[in-house]
């Protein structure tokens, strides 16, 4: 039977780590906050833009604008993978880079950019597929330009016909215990028709073509900048789970073995006693 | 209601939700005002002043890029940079607009992504300075 001290021992250490474990909560909890309040701040500007181009759409039903239309020409297609930059965070990272690997076994001639080190680290060591392009440390600082970076790029390259669609995968958040993993398609754009708009004959100016370049660039931004909040948000969520749940199972690994300590120590002193108690008896 | 709604969101935040008499915006082709009962409009904008009458009182707001729809007496902003004229650091918009000045006077064999960028910046800064004069 193990000895006391080994066991005081063990309930330290398993204390300190429930120390890590419940800070490493409260800071999730207040980083997903601040997600939380970027998203819902970025989001009538999104919405707005998203209307735009809707409208302009509309209007021109049979336009052929690169922004719109897909590619046919393009040899490849390019797939963009959002993870987080650190772990412990449960099953955040592991669910969604099993998707991507299902994603890339039935898209074959595609560019993989990963935002984000965790998926990066996981496509590396379960393929051997080339990955086009990385961005690392995103999460750390949160900045819109950051985002902008990232879409100018994305941008650049579809509109050099590099590509025929880009598509897009990530965490979106649902609520601090549930992530759902979604993949929508980034380029050519289909705007999302979640609102009625109106049919309103407008006028635009400049032309139609030149709004349309500059409307879904910065819808692409603004996307980007969106789905990358969600995916942090998504984050921060899974790891107050994750660490909620590890401080709890902390909390009862220590009760379990403060009950085997007690035994131990008790087991121990019963045998003082019978030796003792023998020892007085054979002396009679 | 006689009043045009006016809001500007921008990525990280809603700056401005309210009513006024009248806006002047500074479309891509030419400054124009909108009052009640303006026509559905759509247009990029380029960097210039964005007036907002109240009364007798006007609002000022420096911007640089965006788009500004105009439909049913409401007026909606959508860019990335805009600052009103208490926020623009005058020193700062100074510095920046010689700073500009000087690479533009620069010779004309540095690349062009620079001199445009100078160009846009020198704008940029001319736009504050106008705003923070006047």
């Amino acid at each position: 039977m193990a000895n006391t001290r080994d066991i005081k021992n063990r309930i330290d250490s398993v204390k300190s780590t429930r120390q890590i474990t419940n800070a490493m909560k409260m800071v999730a909890a207040a980083k997903l906050r601040r997600s939380q309040e970027k998203i819902l701040a970025a989001r009538p500007y999104a919405d707005n833009i998203n209307k735009m181009l809707r409208k302009l759409k509309l209007k021109n039903k049979f336009t052929e604008h690169q922004l719109l239309y897909p590619n046919q020409d393009a040899a490849r297609n390019a797939f963009v993978f959002v993870t987080s930059d650190r772990g412990l965070c449960g099953g955040f990272n592991s669910m969604i880079s099993k998707r991507a690997l299902i994603y890339l076994e039935e898209h074959k001639n595609t560019d993989i950019i990963c935002i984000g080190k965790k998926g990066y680290d996981y496509i590396r060591q379960h393929t051997n597929l080339e990955i086009t392009e990385k961005y690392f440390n995103f999460f750390n600082e949160m900045d819109f330009s950051i985002s902008k970076q990232i879409a100018d790029d994305l941008l650049k390259k579809f509109l050099k016909g590099d590509y025929g669609k880009i598509d897009i995968l990530y965490n979106e958040f649902k609520s601090a215990i549930q992530q759902n993993i979604i993949t929508k398609q980034l380029l050519p754009i289909v705007p999302a028709e979640n609102e009625e708009i109106s049919t309103l004959d407008f006028i635009y100016e400049p032309d139609d073509n030149t709004i349309i370049s500059e409307l879904g660039e910065k819808y692409i931004e603004v996307e980007i900048w969106r789905i990358m909040l969600e995916s942090s948000a998504a984050e921060q969520g899974a790891r107050m789970t994750a660490m909620d749940s590890a401080t709890d199972n902390a909390d009862e690994l220590v009760e379990e073995l403060t009950l085997k300590y007690n035994q131990v120590r008790q087991s121990s002193i019963t045998k003082e006693i019978i030796e003792i108690s023998s020892g007085a008896e054979a002396l009679k | 209601m006689d009043k045009v709604h006016l809001d500007i969101f921008q990525p990280q935040q809603v700056k401005l939700q309210d009513d006024f008499d009248h806006v002047i915006v500074p479309g891509i082709e030419g400054d124009f005002g909108i009052s009640i009962g303006h026509t559905p409009f759509i247009t990029m904008l380029r960097p210039g002043v964005i007036s907002a009458y109240k009364g007798d009182k006007v609002d000022n707001y420096a911007i640089h890029d965006g788009f500004v729809t105009v439909e049913d007496d409401k007026v909606v902003i959508t860019c990335q940079t805009i600052e009103a004229a208490a926020e623009i650091d005058a020193q700062r918009a100074k510095k920046a607009k010689q700073r500009a000045e000087k690479r533009l006077q620069a010779p004309p064999d540095s690349s062009d992504i620079d001199f445009r960028r100078a160009e846009l910046a020198l704008k940029r800064s001319l736009v504050r300075l106008s705003l923070k004069e006047s």
